[in-house]
């Protein structure tokens, strides 16, 4: 936040040069399945940001992401392939089911401080998980999911192949990206900050803990819907198997890996964490083993992430420079 | 006009009692010093006025509203501010975080605003940082504002939570031990900050046990032991007061 046009720094010129060469690569020839590898990793890099909103910037220790997810993309099925609509439409509907329902399960356990929390929200995806097995009202198909999902179509253009979800999903991302560091900017990004440093400090000099907490998960959980909307478009068919307590705990790893609070180091925890069990396919059942020593590793010598949190920089007051 | 008044406040933990049925008035433009000996339960007094606990019996007013059923945050909104005992700034913020998180409860951006940086927002952010940087000058740590605040000495760290409290507007500000840790040139400058806030049209109470620095900057003092009030009054008054002396120095058992 320099002035309202900052010149760019050389960091700055590098990423922004690595971003374009990015957005240009399903039109270099990239074959289809590293494309589609790419917007596997985007969906992931979306969940990763919302999930950082409240695991990072808020400090709160929340393993049940996947939950959020599930009902984004199961209220998108459901009014996609029963109710005929199309699936732009369902994307508000999504993020807002998703929101809504973080509000009802978090209101309760809010409270709850660092591994109390992590257990209370790894019950809530399994619950889920369990719930949409039962096909409740005949609603989730059960274990099989629900199948024949449209492809989204915006502005007429029917979005079919890798490469068109490509810019779809890394377009969102890019987007939630630039909101979430605008949000991260604000008296709420500070609000967090000063739950995730000191809960009773923030309380005592005037911030709204309790609220502020359950909007960090509500506004994570409302990107989370959103991701469920891209993703059940994206594959046409969802089941329960998707939203295991595994996805949470990726998820969880991602933001962790990557440097909680700090969105560069998400999306890259993105990429080595989707991305790099999937290069290194050949060495087969072992390349798990590599994966788990490359995580102990990380832990032990970078414990802070790939990208520590930055300090927010602030454009000095006139007076005082 | 009185701005504070407690009445019979009452709090035990299990069995013991920290404060039983202390009753006080603190009127407007007052620099009222709590003092007694360790264990008196003044600072137990001051969690009970800034709800960070609630009493078991007694009412507290803070101009013309009930406090003892409302959450911390909610006191600070109605314009009650404090500093701890012991330092609890966010150390790995900036020295300009830690006087922004002050502010936070008189900015009214909601998070759709912040989330779309509407140009309201970047007013109010805008007006938010002037506040901060002039609370920061009131206290002389403007020129510290890009400091981590784990990084400041101990006295500008006090400094520092003043500063932070003073960001919230308050009516009425409470200093729990503020020359605490303080070396003699920075209780000085400790003095005359307290009588700048107090020409704010600020109500101070403070709890302290540098018996020249109480005298020196409080009109009013009311004196704690276990638990109770045992003399309340000028500086002089309570000086000469017997009860005082003896709970100071130990009453003569003959």
């Amino acid at each position: 936040m320099t002035g309202r046009f900052p010149l760019p720094g050389p960091g700055r010129i590098a990423w922004a040069a690595l971003a374009i060469l990015f957005f240009c690569l399903p039109l270099m020839g990239l074959p289809p399945n590293r494309v589609g590898l790419l917007n596997h990793i985007g969906l992931y890099a979306v969940l990763a940001l919302s999930l950082n909103v409240i695991l990072g910037q808020a400090g709160m220790f929340h393993m049940g992401h996947a939950a959020f997810f599930a009902v984004g993309a199961y209220a998108t099925a459901i009014l996609n392939t029963v109710c005929g609509w199309s699936i732009l439409a369902t994307l508000p509907v999504a993020g807002a089911a998703a929101g809504l329902f973080a509000a009802l399960v978090a209101a309760p356990i809010i409270h709850l401080r660092g591994d109390y929390l992590l257990l209370v929200t790894i019950g809530i995806v399994e619950i889920v998980r369990i719930f949409l097995i039962n096909d409740p009202f005949g609603l989730t198909g059960g274990a099989n999911g629900l199948i024949n999902i449209a492809r989204p179509v915006i502005l007429g253009f029917k979005i079919t192949r890798p490469p068109h979800f490509f810019y779809l999903i890394w377009g969102f991302a890019a987007v939630s990206m630039l909101l979430f560091h605008w949000l991260e900017n604000s008296r709420f990004g500070r609000a967090l900050n000063f739950i995730r440093e000191d809960t009773v400090a923030a309380e005592g000099v005037g911030v709204d803990t309790a609220r502020y907490k359950l909007m960090a998960f509500v506004i994570g959980a409302v990107w989370a819907g959103f991701a469920g909307t891209l993703y059940a478009s994206y594959m046409r068919t969802i089941s329960p198997g998707s939203f295991s307590f595994w996805e949470s705990v990726v998820l969880f790893m991602i933001v962790i890996l990557g440097g909680s609070g700090n969105q560069k180091g998400v999306l890259a925890g993105a990429f080595l964490v989707v991305g790099l069990p999937e290069v290194f396919r050949f060495l087969k059942d072992s390349r798990l083993m590599f994966f788990g020593a490359a995580l102990v590793l990380m832990m032990i010598f970078r414990p802070q992430g790939l990208f520590p949190p930055r300090r927010r920089t602030y454009a000095p007051p006139p007076e005082a420079s | 006009m009185i701005i504070l008044s407690l009445n019979n406040l009452t709090k035990s933990f299990g069995g013991l009692v920290a404060v039983a049925g202390v009753s006080f008035e603190v009127e407007r433009g007052d620099v009222m010093g709590l003092i007694g000996p360790n264990g008196a339960g003044k600072t137990t007094v001051f969690n009970l006025i800034t709800g960070a606990s609630r009493p078991d019996d007694g009412h507290i007013f803070f101009d013309g509203r009930r406090l003892e059923r409302l959450k911390p945050h909610r006191i600070v909104h109605l314009g009650l501010a404090r500093t701890f005992q012991t330092i609890r700034l966010f150390p790995r913020l900036s020295v300009l975080e830690n006087v922004l998180s002050g502010a936070h409860c008189r900015m009214k951006s909601s998070i759709i605003s912040s989330l779309l940086r509407l140009p309201a927002q970047r007013r109010e952010e805008k007006a938010a940082l002037g506040r901060a940087m002039a609370e920061l000058r009131f206290v002389g740590l403007d020129g510290l504002w890009r400091a981590e605040a784990g990084s400041l000495s101990y006295g500008d760290q006090r400094r520092l939570e003043i500063a932070r409290a003073l960001a919230s507007e308050p009516k009425l500000i409470v200093l729990d031990e503020p020359a605490g840790g303080m070396n003699e040139r920075e209780t000085l400058e400790l003095r005359d900050l307290v009588a700048r806030i107090r020409a704010k049209d600020i109500t101070v109470i403070l709890i302290e046990h540098d018996m020249s620095f109480v005298m020196e900057v409080c009109n009013k003092i009311v004196v704690m032991e276990n638990g109770a009030v045992i003399a309340r009054g000028s500086p002089d008054s309570v000086r000469r007061d017997q009860r005082v002396v003896e709970a100071y120095l130990g009453a003569d058992e003959d």
